[in-house]
C-alpha cells in the first residue's frame, strides 16, 4: 500500500488524532473523582496548616482520611470546602460586585480562616489566612500557587519564613496589610498582596 | 541471544543516554534534589520509553513517512499525559506529581524519548523494540538516582526523606540543592566512566 500519498496520510493522522483524543477523554473522566477527592484532602491541609494543626509534611504521610477527620472535629459548623477553582470564581464575583458566598472557617481553637485567591506573574496564586479572635491580627497562613517560578515566586509556598513573617501582623483600617517581599519576585510579591487587599476589603464588606 | 543481552545492556553503561549520548540533561538536574522525586520521575520514563516504542514499532510499517515525527509526538504524549492522570489519582503519588509539576509534561521534550524512537522502534520488531524503550529509561534512571543520592545526601543529609547524615548533625549544604552541583556530579560520572572504558575515549 501506498503510505506516502495525500489521501492516506490526511485520513492516518486524522485517525490517530480521534483515537488519543477518546482515550485521554476516558481516561479523564474515569479518574476525576479520585483527583477531585485528593485536591480536596490537600485543600483541606492548606487550611489546617494556616489555623495552625500540623504541618504540611505530616499531613502528606497521614493521607487524606486523617486530614478530613481532623478537619471535622475542629472546625465549627460544616463549611463547604472552596477547591482553587471555586475560588476564582469568587474572585471574579468579588471584581464585578456581585453576590458573594465567601469560604470562612472558623475553629475550635480560636482561630477564624479566609481565603485570597488573585493573580500572580505567571498563574493564580491563592492562600489561607488565620485571624484570631480580633478578626485583625493574623494568627498564620500558608500560600499556594499554579506556576510561579520555583526558588523565585514560589517561594510564597515554599519557605516556611515566609509564611511565618505574617504571624502577628495586623490588618489596618484600610483593610490592607503590609508584608516585606520575596527579592526576585516582585510580580508574584504584588500580586499577593493586591488578592490579600481585595479578600479582606470583600470580608469586611459583607 | 546475544543481541539481546547487548539491547538490554548496552544503555545501562556501555551506551548511556545521558552518560554517552548526552541526552536528557535538563530533567537530569532538575528532579535530581530528592531520590523519591528522582525515582518516580525515572519509573514514568521507563514507562513512557518502553511503551512508545513498542506501540510506535507496532504500527511502523502503517505510519506516512512524512508525518512520522507527528505521530510518534502525539503517542508520546498520550503516554505523558495517562501517566500524569495516573499518578495524580493516586493518595500516594499525588504530592510528588505536583511537586515534579512542569517536569512531568516536559517527558515529551526527552530527547530519550523521540531518540530511540526514531533510533531504533521504527527499524525493529516490536519485542526488542520494547526492551530497548525499556532499557533506555533505566539507564536514564541508573544516573538520575545516582545524582539524587549525592545530592539528597550531602544537600539535605537524607535518603528518601529519611535522616542519615542528618541524624549525625549534618547541618545540608545548599550549594548541592541547586541544580549546578548536579551538573557537577554528571560531570564526575562521566569522567569517571570515561577513564574506565577505554572505547569512549576521543
Amino acid at each position: 500500500m501506498n503510505t506516502n500519498g495525500n489521501t492516506y496520510t490526511v485520513v492516518y493522522t486524522s485517525l490517530v488524532c480521534v483515537l488519543v483524543a477518546a482515550v485521554l477523554a476516558v481516561a479523564s473522566q474515569a479518574l476525576k473523582p479520585r483527583q477531585a477527592a485528593n485536591e480536596k484532602a490537600e485543600t483541606i491541609s492548606q487550611i489546617l496548616v494556616a489555623a495552625g494543626y500540623g504541618e504540611m509534611e505530616g499531613w502528606r504521610k497521614a493521607g487524606n482520611a486523617a486530614v478530613l477527620q481532623c478537619f471535622r472535629d475542629n472546625v465549627e459548623g460544616e463549611p463547604q470546602v472552596y477547591t482553587p477553582s471555586q475560588l476564582k470564581a469568587q474572585n471574579y464575583n468579588i471584581k464585578h460586585g456581585k453576590q458573594l458566598s465567601l469560604p470562612v472557617y472558623r475553629f475550635k481553637n480560636g482561630v477564624t480562616v479566609l481565603a485570597v485567591y488573585g493573580a500572580g506573574l505567571w498563574g493564580p496564586v491563592w492562600g489561607y489566612i488565620a485571624l484570631e479572635p480580633d478578626m485583625a491580627t493574623i494568627a498564620g497562613a500558608y500560600f499556594d500557587h499554579e506556576s510561579e517560578t520555583p526558588g523565585l515566586g514560589g517561594k510564597i509556598k515554599d519557605d516556611p519564613s515566609f509564611r511565618d513573617s505574617f504571624k502577628g501582623k495586623v490588618i489596618g483600617g484600610d483593610n490592607t496589610v503590609e508584608f516585606d517581599a520575596i527579592s526576585g519576585a516582585t510580580m508574584t510579591s504584588r500580586g499577593l498582596k493586591t488578592a490579600i487587599d481585595t479578600w479582606m476589603k470583600a470580608y469586611r464588606e459583607n | 541471544m546475544g543481541k539481546l543481552r547487548e539491547t538490554i545492556l548496552n544503555p545501562l553503561f556501555k551506551n548511556n543516554p545521558v552518560t554517552v549520548l548526552v541526552l536528557g540533561i535538563c530533567s537530569s538536574l532538575a528532579v535530581t534534589v530528592e531520590m523519591k522525586g528522582a525515582l518516580v520521575m525515572a519509573l514514568s520514563v521507563t514507562v513512557v520509553t518502553g511503551l512508545s516504542s513498542l506501540i510506535l514499532s507496532l504500527i511502523r510499517k502503517t505510519i506516512p513517512n512524512r508525518v512520522r515525527i507527528i505521530v510518534q509526538l502525539v503517542v508520546v504524549a498520550l503516554l505523558v499525559i495517562l501517566v500524569d492522570q495516573i499518578l495524580r489519582s493516586f493518595e500516594a503519588t499525588y504530592a510528588i506529581d505536583k511537586q515534579l509539576s512542569v517536569y512531568m509534561g516536559l517527558i515529551i521534550t526527552n530527547c530519550i524519548v523521540m531518540g530511540r524512537i526514531e533510533a531504533f522502534a521504527l527499524g525493529n520488531k516490536p519485542l526488542p523494540a520494547l526492551i530497548d524503550g525499556l532499557a533506555n529509561g533505566l539507564g536514564y534512571g541508573l544516573i538520575l538516582l545516582t545524582v539524587a543520592f549525592f545530592r539528597e545526601l550531602l544537600g539535605s543529609g537524607t535518603l528518601f526523606g529519611i535522616p542519615v547524615l542528618k541524624a549525625l548533625g549534618y547541618p545540608g549544604n545548599g550549594l548541592v540543592i541547586l541544580p549546578p552541583m548536579a551538573l557537577i556530579i554528571l560531570g564526575c560520572i562521566i569522567w569517571i566512566q570515561r577513564s574506565i572504558d577505554k572505547e569512549l575515549q576521543e
